[in-house]
């Protein structure tokens, strides 16, 4: 790190007259690898700023040294015209920074009045006024279209539902910035139009926004202007209109990715899983599917709808009210998780987090988590363990900084990819994967979608939960619309076109 | 997290834009090194004070006292790293000593009397996990309850009086091996089985991965429940064992022996030595360093003769001193 690299400072689209930020090289390195190498960039008023880039590109680290919760090791930023050398997280929301970040932030044990008022709660004399406190924060969500019951406590909302709150939260603070990262990472299609159109409606105020998605047309959509990150170095800076879809790709990528639906033999005749009259509470009531082998039928509805409690009724985590499951021909009983991995059957959570991976242990521990218990086995060598897990970390690129690092500190987007080597590499019968490619970059989601298929390719019968159309359109043989916790369509994926799919979802035609 | 990351180049050290201000611990890439440095300056420290510090019989008396100490801290590392806690085993380990004794004293054979005591220990913690792991109460809350009631259980095994065992269990509790006490001989072996366990068995990683997130745990395939009544049991157990082990050196159990102060110094051995709380991390290299550093500075203040009141003050503060400093080292990382 020597002075050319301070000598470039120059950098990219020039200083602007009406930036709140600039960054100015700015590297930052975790245990000697640069995360984020000699970065600059401008993020102006009343623009949306795009940050693109593979999973582990550096972009959730740039955030986190916007909003102060890292310092750079090299150079600084600007906010407002002035140099902000020990930014913390405090002093950046006063300087008017506001971050919604990719881990949900919310505490899960408040109501989301409290969570919206957090930090801010309304008192006379520092007694807390509870009428106001709902008062403002049922304003709050309001102002943005949000219908949620500001009563609700956070944790029991869907992560889409969470997000929204997070977001009202720090729309509400104000501020001339506001960063959001991957704020639509797990929304279905009407919740990510939700956040959009608010973002729209912030920046046509004059607002800052830096939006981060791994979206491709969602990002050309929306923002004004996009930077694109590859290895923690800005590869490209401009304008979207000098920007197609392509070229972004390859920015990204370093190179072109193609993903597209391969010619698959029909499935077998048998059936590989099957569910019958499944029914719990109001979320979900009296959902049956019959997958066959080899086949991939997907479960689409809004985010948060019936197919996002299928996880805890397949896996099971909880007891169903009703309803029977088949796998392999053989009965399973339903609420018991052991009998259930007896089964072959294999569920894979959206919710990385919580029902995932255990942040604290090391890549290749998560890795054969499952396997390991799986097989029986007693004894544990970590050199061992590493020769097992190799070919899966290749399998699946994924990519850390250290060798082995917790699991945890791997970038959101490798997470899932050890969430999903951890599952598929236990040979599995039959599969449930709720949002597969939540989170990850464009290229990981074509391995993703190529493993998937070469699942089914092998004769395993795959569920697949989803909340993206375009994903199921790539991916599912059938499609099963969801809604209200009811099954309201069902289709051929070769008999229905993406646009009348996404129709079904939004309610637009019952069938 | 003991695996510092070798390839540590210091960026932050070479940024001269960015100077953290913060106050900062020295660099600690060796484990424990924080724990590992208070205990030579308590050595070194006690060296300068009194001759009688570093001679060989007191230093093997210092490890004989903190033998049984460490053999329940051992299963508590464990226990902790998985998410469970046991404020019993102090206790069950004073009730241990009250029913040798007084089976001993009531002439029945030493063997009867260790066999019967220990089962005794054993059953009381599967007990103790039974009910957190079917109850799910708060296993603090279980424990702590437990534990009081076996204090007084163990005040009514002994009807309040002292029970002597005469020279029955001395050549456990006074011999020595190859010139090593046969109670540390005890501890170490119970030392190193656990951190094999630990660190080489699937069923210590289940502890770390139920520590870490039992939900997770549970749906990666690990018996939790069945893991947790093992380790429970397994705390009963060793603090069978200390039992015995204590019955041997003190030749007797009296109304005071072991109970609740003997549990809160192994919580706080493990907790200097670094387990989390919150389950998911812990080392036993840690927790014998810990162990190790309580019952030096004990060891110290009797020396120097100073009031036992300093005693309680001094094991807050060294756990205080620790505890901050195992935080500042884990926020660094
Ligand atoms: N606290 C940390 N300690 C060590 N390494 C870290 C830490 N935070 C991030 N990294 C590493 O820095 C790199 C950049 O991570 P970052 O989270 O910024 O990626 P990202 O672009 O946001 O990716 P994604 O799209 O997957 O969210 C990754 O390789 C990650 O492993
Ligand atoms: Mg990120």
């Amino acid at each position: 790190m020597t002075s050319t690299m301070l000598d470039s400072i120059t950098g990219v689209g020039g200083p602007s007259p009406e930036a709140v930020i600039r960054v100015r090289d700015v590297t930052k390195s975790f245990g000697g690898a640069a995360a984020l190498k000699n970065v600059s960039l401008d993020v102006h008023a009343g623009e949306v700023h795009a940050l693109m880039g593979m999973n582990g590109a550096g972009k959730s680290t740039l955030v986190k040294i916007l909003s102060g919760a890292h310092n750079p090791d090299l150079g600084h930023i600007e906010v407002a015209d002035r140099v902000q050398t020990q930014l913390t997280p405090r002093r950046a929301r006063r300087l008017g920074i506001s971050t919604v970040p990719q881990r949900r932030e919310l505490v899960m044990s408040l109501t989301v009045a409290e969570n919206i008022m957090l930090g801010d709660l309304p008192n006379r004399r520092s007694v807390v006024r509870w009428r106001s406190v709902a008062d403002e924060a049922r304003a709050a969500l309001d102002g943005l279209g949000i219908s949620i019951d500001v009563g609700h406590i956070a944790g029991d909302l869907t992560v889409a539902e969470q997000t929204m709150v997070e977001v009202a939260r720090e729309v509400r603070r104000g501020g001339r910035v506001l960063i959001l990262d991957e704020p639509t990472a797990c929304l279905g299609a009407d919740a990510a139009e939700q956040i959009r159109a608010l973002v729209r409606r912030l920046r046509d105020g004059g607002v800052a926004v830096v939006y981060i998605s791994h979206h491709i047309d969602e990002v050309l959509g929306i923002a004004d202007r996009i930077t694109v990150l590859r290895d923690g170095a800005v590869v490209r800076s401009g304008v979207t209109g000098d920007i197609d879809e392509r070229g972004l790709v390859r920015d990204m990528a370093g190179r072109d990715v193609v993903s597209e639906r391969p010619q698959r033999a029909a499935a077998s005749r048998d059936v590989g899983l099957a569910v019958r009259d499944l029914s719990h509470g109001r979320s979900i009531d009296g959902f049956h599917v019959e997958v066959r082998k080899g086949e991939i039928v997907a479960v689409l509805g809004p985010a948060g709808d019936a197919q996002s409690r299928l996880f805890d009724l397949l896996s099971g985590r909880r007891r169903p009210d009703r309803g029977a499951l088949c796998v392999d021909g053989r009965p399973v009983p339903l609420g018991s998780v052991s009998r259930a991995l007896g089964s072959g059957l294999r569920c894979v959570t959206g919710d990385r987090r919580s029902l995932g991976l255990i942040p604290d242990l090391s890549i290749d521990e998560n890795l054969l988590l499952a396997q390991d218990r799986l097989a029986g086995r007693r004894l544990h060598r970590s050199s061992a363990l590493a020769r097992r897990a190799a070919p899966l970390r290749d399998d699946y690129r994924v990519v850390s900084l250290a060798k082995n690092p917790p699991v945890g500190r791997l970038s959101g987007g490798n997470q899932q990819k050890v969430l999903l080597a951890k599952w598929l590499g236990t040979r599995p019968a039959a599969c449930f994967l709720e949002d597969p490619t939540n989170g990850v970059d464009v290229a990981a989601m074509a391995d993703i979608h190529t493993l998937i298929d070469a699942l089914a390719r092998e004769g395993v019968a795959v569920l697949l939960a989803s909340s993206s159309a375009e994903e199921v359109m790539r991916l599912a043989d059938r499609v099963i619309v969801v809604r209200g916790g009811r099954m309201v369509a069902e289709h051929e994926i070769n008999g229905i076109t993406r646009d009348e799919l996404v129709a079904t979802v939004l309610g637009g035609e019952l069938s | 997290m003991s695996i510092g990351s070798p390839a540590r180049t210091g960026a932050s050290e070479t940024a001269p834009q960015a100077p953290d201000r913060r106050w900062r611990l020295p660099d600690m890439r060796i484990p424990h090194s924080g724990l590992i440095l208070m205990l030579i300056l308590v050595v070194a420290l006690a060296s300068f004070q009194t001759d009688s510090f570093l001679t060989t019989t007191n230093l093997l008396n210092v490890l004989r006292q903190v033998s049984a100490g460490a053999v329940i801290a051992a299963g508590l590392t464990l226990l902790m790293t998985a998410g469970g806690m046991d404020f019993s085993m102090g206790s069950v380990v004073a009730v241990t000593t009250a029913v040798a004794a007084q089976l001993i004293a009531h002439d029945q054979p030493v063997w009867l009397a260790i066999v019967v005591s220990m089962a005794v220990a054993t059953v009381l913690g599967l007990v103790n996990g039974l009910v957190v792991t079917f109850t799910k109460v708060a296993p603090f809350v279980v424990t702590l309850a437990t534990a009081t009631l076996l204090d007084g259980v163990f005040l009514v095994i002994l009807e309040g009086l002292s029970v002597s065992v005469g020279a029955e269990l001395s050549e456990l509790g006074n011999g020595t091996t190859l010139g090593v006490p046969n109670l540390l001989v005890v501890a170490v072996i119970v030392l190193a089985a656990t951190a094999f366990v630990m660190r080489y068995t699937v069923f210590g990683r289940d502890a770390f991965a139920i520590g870490g997130n039992e939900d997770v745990a549970r749906l990666s395939g690990i018996n939790v429940v069945r893991a947790k009544l093992v380790l429970y049991g397994l705390a009963g157990a060793l603090s069978g064992l200390a039992g015995i082990m204590l019955l041997s050196r003190l030749a007797g159990s009296s109304p005071g022996t072991a109970g609740l102060p003997m549990q809160l110094t192994a919580v706080a051995a493990v907790v200097i030595g670094g387990t989390s709380l919150h389950g998911g991390r812990g080392t036993v290299v840690g927790t014998t360093l810990g162990v190790l550093l309580l019952g030096v500075v004990a060891n110290v203040l009797n020396l120097l003769q100073i009031s036992s009141y300093y005693h309680l003050i001094s094991v807050g503060a060294v756990l205080l001193i620790a505890a901050v400093a195992n935080q500042l080292h884990n926020r660094r990382k």
